[in-house]
């Protein structure tokens, strides 16, 4: 990482923790939890609450939908990380090669058209922000998607704006796919907070 | 309507503590930070080539603009700061366009 002292832990109990899960799990411990673990006199308490109830709160999408909408908002950003760390949680809900046919190309995956069109007001939301407007949101609700829906689906994309931009402004290691399958296990037993 | 009540509050607790006093840099310019990322006004640099970078492409962010920040703010922790503002200014500016779209679309319906 480009912050050696993010890398390592800010406190001893934070460097502690990094060697015991690095330890027990088998794997060295992913960038993003060493972010999570660091300054948590700043943002990472708040920040990690929003990220939690965006991923895990209760939502008329599925965890597997919501971590397809933070792989597809990484493939948007060309984050490296996010879209390993994502897409192997993903697949853990939603059948492997959907989740790759959408990395592919979203718009003639075999997916309902509610989450075809949410993820496309999702990319303007990601690419061109200024450009989204109501007739966006109006095509969105048009093919089945819930206003709740969408503000969910909207949620999870400012999060993952937020997170694929510091995994790439860190410099965040890549793991290898057998370290992200690991790391998607225990992402989905403990979470974001 | 519950979640966007839930989302909205957690979006505006985490600008009020980016741009808040629990924090190594000064709150001024993480403020500046966060709106440079949003397509706000240039800032001071090595700061403003930083910021630019992660609101427009993080991908393209190199060694040398967090090394140039991480030296002006004195500390990694100082740099981190700048770099979550930054990062965090990116991602509300597109949780606000979405809600205004959303409310727009609400509104048209009714």
């Amino acid at each position: 990482m480009r912050l050696p002292d993010v890398e390592r832990g800010d406190t001893l109990r934070s460097r502690t923790l990094i060697r015991i899960i690095s330890a027990v799990s088998g794997i060295r411990l992913p960038d993003a939890a060493r972010v999570a673990f660091y300054h948590k006199g700043f943002v990472g308490p708040m920040f990690g609450a929003w990220t939690q109830a965006a991923m895990r709160g209760p939502s008329e999408w599925s965890i597997g939908e919501r971590e397809l909408m933070a792989a597809m908002v990484a493939h948007w950003n060309s984050c490296t990380f996010c879209i390993g760390a994502h897409r192997a949680i993903a697949v853990r809900g939603t059948d492997p090669q959907t989740v790759n046919a959408c990395l592919t190309d979203y718009r003639t995956a075999p997916i309902p058209e509610r989450l075809r069109a949410t993820l496309s007001f999702l990319e303007t939301m990601t690419r061109e922000p200024d450009k989204l407007d109501a007739t966006h949101a109006q095509a969105a609700f048009s093919a089945g998607t819930s206003q709740a829906q969408l503000v969910d689906a909207a949620a999870v994309a400012a999060i993952f704006n937020i997170v694929t931009r510091y995994a790439d402004a860190l410099d965040f290691t890549i793991p290898t796919e057998e370290e992200f399958d690991k790391a998607a296990g225990m992402m989905l037993k403990r979470g974001y907070s | 309507m519950e979640s966007f009540n839930v989302n909205q509050q957690l979006a505006h607790a985490l600008r009020a503590v980016v741009t808040g006093s629990g924090g190594e840099a000064d709150a001024s310019l993480r403020a500046a930070a966060l709106e440079r990322a949003a397509g706000g006004s240039p800032i001071a640099q090595p700061y403003d080539d930083l910021a630019r970078q992660i609101g427009e492409a993080a991908y393209r962010v190199t060694d040398a603009h967090v090394v140039a920040v991480r030296d002006a703010t004195g500390s990694d922790k100082g740099a981190f700061e700048i770099i979550m503002s930054a990062c965090i200014g990116a991602g509300l500016s597109r949780w606000d366009a979405a809600v205004r779209a959303i409310e727009g679309a609400g509104d048209a319906a009714s």
